[in-house]
């Protein structure tokens, strides 16, 4: 855009920091709430306290739930990345109509509601036996961060010179040899990309969580969402601020993970 | 033994099967089990659709649901056009910062953004207690439980997704044209009413579309931060569910929902590109 004057730039810098200050500070009201003293959140806090921290951390309902979710993300992310970082691989190796249709398959829990899922998994998990189950409730967020790790490898996979993989073959690499030294080095940071955003995903997950998770296997935002129905207590703002910064912290490892590929793309 | 060409067929067929076999199992199958479902109330196979489409009061949260998407993608394409610009004219860290500003909020939970929101827009909140200051209101707005909440809500959860398509769209816009149209005495509106609008279009379109999707089926934010006067679809389906036990019911419901969604990313998919938006994050 060619120079404007400077009247236009201070408008579009004033409504964009506006926007920008509309989508972050919201989010980061949880904190001040989960350290107010009293048992009624005031934002901003008349008395600080950190007396609801020692609550959520000596509650074992609401630990058990923290560990549920860890659980649950551990294995909805080993599951997505081996079964996405393949389906990557296999989707490379096609072409045409069948690339599209399996890229709209793997994409589809994306599209279709939430909701409807939920409600058909509940339907039938209660057959399976997987409602109120760790297994059930990761199965489920498979559908739901399989895609992440599918569009990064995907990603980085672009990246991949097929001639590097004729050259290793000709060199008498064998096909895991090529894949170990050629190929993983390549996707893995859309790998730890994807993986990183599963684990996210799957923590962050609620709908279809409150219909699988039962009594025995609640997640931490299942207990939120129960709780948050009936009272809002600073314990609550608690468990929120906790997987804010967990979030912060997977965000500045995805950045820093990103910016390496990119580095590594831009020096070829 | 094998020739190379089916070692090659069987190596991608063996890549590929995890992923499907596992989508058919856990996402096909269920919904199909719940298709199925919706046509088998004692009433007759097309009683719950007939039911649903027929009834003044699902049809008004049919209704609702519309008109709430569409109330917030048209305020989060408006917002979003600004922001987006002024990102192309951030450098360096600045861009980072605001770029971020744009991505992080995709991490956080969508129960966490609506608690937020409880928090900010309670009546004795801070948003309240700062228009009081202001004088302009003598007593509290009903934030909560109302058309506003939620709207303010599901912009906030949503308007990132508006941003980052027509942003990625700005970014590829040739400012050559746009010197091209002042170089020739266009005054700055009519080169950005007939040169940088036109252009920039795609990408409020894919921005429009993804918003208005997703709060088709948007459930959390509405659930807590709405009352029951407005209810969603999402809202209507985990009521059938888990109030009424309803099943067929909510099968037919669930899939008038999702054939909306399928129609009209049919008919988005002949004017913008979607799947590139997919990966910004």
């Amino acid at each position: 855009m060619p120079a404007r004057g400077l009247g236009f730039r201070l408008a579009v810098h004033g409504v964009g920091s506006l926007v920008l200050g509309f989508l972050l500070l919201p989010i980061f009201a949880v904190v001040p709430a989960s350290l107010n003293h009293g048992s009624f959140i005031r934002l901003p806090p008349e008395a600080w306290s950190t007396r609801w921290y020692a609550r959520f951390f000596a509650d074992p309902e609401w630990l058990t739930t923290l560990l549920t979710s860890f659980e649950v993300a551990a294995i909805a992310t080993a599951v997505s990345a081996v079964f996405g970082t393949a389906a990557a691989l296999g989707l490379a190796r096609t072409g045409g109509r069948l690339r599209a249709m399996l890229t709209g398959l793997i994409l589809a829990p994306m599209i279709v509601p939430v909701i409807v899922t939920a409600v058909a998994l509940y339907y039938v998990g209660r057959y399976w036996g997987m409602t109120g189950t760790v297994a059930g409730l990761a199965m489920a967020h498979v559908l739901m961060c399989m895609p992440f790790v599918v569009l990064n490898v995907g990603v980085s996979l672009r990246a991949l010179d097929p001639s590097w993989i004729r050259a290793a073959e000709g060199l008498g690499a064998s096909p895991p040899r090529v894949f170990a030294t050629v190929t993983l080095p390549t996707i893995l940071p859309g790998l730890f990309g994807g993986a990183v955003f599963s684990i996210i995903t799957s923590f962050d997950e609620v709908v279809l969580s409150i219909f699988i998770a039962g009594v025995q296997a609640k997640t931490l935002p299942v207990k939120m969402w129960e709780v948050v129905r009936l009272e809002f207590t600073p314990v609550l703002s608690v468990a929120s601020t906790l997987l804010v910064a967990l979030t912060v912290v997977l965000f500045v490892l995805f950045r820093l993970a990103a910016a390496r590929a990119q580095a590594a793309g831009a020096g070829r | 033994m094998l020739t190379a060409a089916a070692r090659r067929r069987l190596v991608t067929v063996t890549l590929l099967a995890p992923a499907t076999l596992f989508l058919a199992v856990a996402f096909v199958l269920p919904l199909g089990v719940l298709l199925k479902l919706s046509f088998a109330a004692p009433a007759g196979p097309f009683s719950t659709y007939a039911e649903i489409l027929g009834g003044w009061l699902y049809t008004r949260v049919f209704w609702n649901t519309l008109v709430l998407a569409a109330a917030v993608t048209v305020v989060s394409v408006i917002v979003a056009y600004p922001t987006a610009y002024m990102l192309t004219l951030l450098k360096g860290w600045a861009l980072t910062f605001a770029l971020y500003g744009v991505l992080f909020p995709l991490w956080i939970s969508v129960l966490i953004r609506t608690f937020s929101w409880i928090l900010l827009l309670e009546k004795n909140g801070p948003v309240n207690r700062g228009l009081a200051a202001t004088g302009i209101f003598d007593r509290p707005v009903e934030f909560l439980f109302s058309h506003t909440g939620v709207l303010i809500g599901m912009i906030h959860v949503l308007l990132p997704y508006a941003v980052l398509p027509v942003y990625a769209n700005m970014l590829r816009v040739d400012s050559r044209l746009l010197l091209a149209s002042d170089g020739l005495g266009a005054p700055p509106w009519l080169t950005f009413g007939r040169v940088y609008l036109p252009l920039t279009m795609p990408g409020v379109g894919a921005g429009a579309v993804f918003v208005f999707l997703l709060s088709l089926g948007f459930f959390i934010t509405p659930a807590l931060l709405g009352g029951a006067n407005n209810m969603t679809v999402a809202m209507l389906i985990e009521n059938l569910v888990n109030e009424r036990l309803a099943w067929p019911l909510a099968g037919a419901a669930s899939f008038l929902l999702l054939a909306a969604i399928l129609v009209l990313l049919a008919a988005a998919a002949r004017f913008v590109r979607l799947d590139t938006a997919l990966e910004v994050r």
